[in-house]
């Protein structure tokens, strides 16, 4: 028994509880795979554009997939609050451990639905040429945002009564961004102020990473920063992902502290 | 094992949940909190398992202070919540092992330990099942040996057996009486059914609007009633049916009414002068006499009956 082996129960719970829910295994994979699958070669054929625009939208489908899958991982902390959360709030472990042990499970069903989604997209035909180095953009990337991305879900599910209410939430903050992320096209593609705005956005940030890791295309990066060395522009939007995480876990945590205690 | 010293709490809003309220509990006691909802039995015991942070005075369980030795307070101790508080997509053992893990239990301890539990409570049987199929009273069982699983010094009995039907009901008294035998297992019980009270607890104190009312073994607590009382439905004014009676000496200053029913303690008269002068005063459509309850404790101290407040 060591101080981690607590937090290690948490987490295999939230495992064996999510388990017996395929629908949030799978159901997060739809929409992308669409996306990823059917929608890009078609925008393909009607646009004109070429093989890259099915990788462009491919990366672009991961920042739909994190949040979704993210967002969705929190409805197990309002489920918690009406079955054993205040058991485990009378467990002695640390506070934290319990948001720790979801984030946990939730990133790794989101690396299991990301990895579902390329290989989706390899046996597709979709080209990505991504080495080492690529990865070592992509990953940390994915990783930080998820986990901001699920810092912002047990936040939400640590204000809101009840589920109806989370669900209605979720639109606005996991799919309203994707639109102006440059996703499925370049922000510099939008209106001025909208670009702007999408600068800001740390899902911004985290698709020009994975896109420079996956493609090697730094065009995102430079669309945000401007100019500069591809390397130092990836370094500046890793902060702000990086950032993101800390900011959103450290408040999910105070948000279920004074949620949870009264 | 518990110390609790001026506690105190008031919620956002002003309400004052506890008004500073003093008790001990010694190792192996079983002590009852009684009271109403509303009485502020809920928000002690959401402090004594540090879910609720007091706003004043101090509360230690086990010699952990439970504000800053929280982790400490909840190693020593177990809950078993008023509603059900499990995960029902898992199965009952998985339920067990989970608690005996975030206890830090060993494997090989735990597993001993759920076997004599599960056997004792007679859930052996379903202890592989999803707790999704369990009946209220199966769950309840599951719910009792999971806080015992980690063998706490103090177990925290939140209202357990509300919402069961009377025969599980009188079966998990059994149960939690047996467990009142172990010298080495403290029992803080609240509820609002004075009967469990009685029978399980060694103290009690009453909760009335945050404050203590009343604290002490129950016996004597029905003591300070006399041993017997009369009831009486009173025909006409029920204040000069009580001054009458003043009068004759067969009530006094500890009578006390609830609509036109009057209880008059008896400690020194007989119930049959007392009965003989009321009949002859004509003051009362029907009279009885019987031994004391709690609950007559509990009218008398707080001027409302407690299963009507309940």
């Amino acid at each position: 028994m060591t101080a981690i082996t607590p937090l290690i129960t948490l987490s295999q719970r939230r495992f064996e509880l999510t388990a017996r829910r395929p629908r949030e295994l799978f159901v997060p994979l739809i929409t992308p795979i669409l996306f990823a699958l059917v929608i890009a070669p078609a925008l393909k054929v009607a646009l004109h554009t070429g093989s890259a625009y099915e990788s462009f939208v491919a990366v672009g489908t991961i920042g739909l997939l994190i949040p979704l899958t993210t967002m969705f991982s929190g409805l197990s902390v309002i489920v918690d609050r009406e079955s054993a959360q205040r058991e485990l709030l009378a467990a002695p472990v640390p506070r934290p451990f319990l948001v720790l042990g979801n984030l946990a499970v939730a990133l790794a069903v989101t690396a299991f639905q990301v990895v579902a989604l390329l290989g989706f997209a390899l046996a597709r035909g979709i080209d990505f040429h991504a080495g080492l180095a690529g990865l070592g953009w992509f990953l940390p990337a994915a990783v930080l945002f998820a986990v901001g991305m699920y810092g912002a879900a047990e936040a939400l599910a640590g204000r809101v009564p009840r589920q109806e209410e989370y669900i209605a939430r979720v639109p606005a903050i996991a799919i309203v961004p994707w639109f102006i992320a440059g996703a499925l096209f370049p922000i510099t593609a939008l209106p001025s102020f909208l670009t702007w705005i999408a600068r800001f956005l740390p899902l911004t940030h985290g698709l020009a990473l994975m896109r420079y890791g996956l493609l090697g295309d730094s065009s995102g990066l430079h669309d945000i920063w401007g100019s500069g060395s591809s390397t130092s522009m990836a370094l500046l939007s890793l902060a702000v992902v990086a950032l993101f995480a800390l900011v959103l876990t450290v408040g999910s945590i105070r948000v279920f502290n004074r949620t949870a205690v009264k | 094992m518990i110390e609790v010293e001026q506690l105190s709490k008031v919620y956002p809003g002003g309400v004052e949940a506890v008004a500073g309220i003093d008790f001990q509990v010694g190792p192996g006691e079983v002590f009852g909190l009684l009271g109403p909802n509303g009485a502020g039995k809920s928000t002690t015991i959401g402090v004594l398992t540090t879910t609720i942070l007091p706003t004043g005075g101090t509360a230690r369980v086990g010699g952990f202070d439970v504000v800053r030795q929280p982790l400490a307070a909840r190693r020593v101790s177990s809950v078993v919540f008023q509603e059900p508080v499990v995960d029902r997509s898992l199965i009952g053992r998985r339920n067990l092992e989970i608690h005996a893990s975030l206890w830090q239990v060993e494997p090989r301890a735990a597993k001993t330990r759920i076997a004599e539990l599960t056997d004792a409570l007679g859930i052996a049987a379903l202890v592989d099942r999803p707790v999704s199929g369990y009946s209220g009273g199966e769950r309840r069982r599951l719910e009792l040996a999971r806080a015992l699983v980690s063998s706490p010094s103090v177990l925290f009995l939140d209202e357990p057996t509300v919402g069961l039907d009377p025969r599980i009901r009188q079966e998990l008294l059994e149960i939690v009486g047996r467990l009142a035998e172990q010298a080495e297992l403290t029992i803080l019980l609240t509820t609002h059914y004075l009967d469990e009270a009685e029978r399980l607890a060694d103290r009690v104190a009453v909760m009335h609007e945050g404050r203590i009312v009343a604290l002490d073994r129950p016996e004597r607590l029905r003591r300070r009633l006399g041993r017997e009382l009369v009831e009486l439905k009173v025909r006409n004014d029920l204040g000069i049916a009580l001054n009458a009676l003043r009068e004759r000496g067969i009530a006094g200053d500890d009578a006390f009414a609830i609509g036109s029913t009057l209880t008059i303690p008896l400690h020194d008269l007989t119930a049959h002068r007392a009965i003989d002068t009321i009949n002859e005063l004509g003051l009362a459509s029907s009279i009885s006499a019987r031994e004391p309850t709690l609950d007559d404790v509990y009218v008398q101290l707080t001027g409302a009956r407690l299963a009507a407040a309940a």
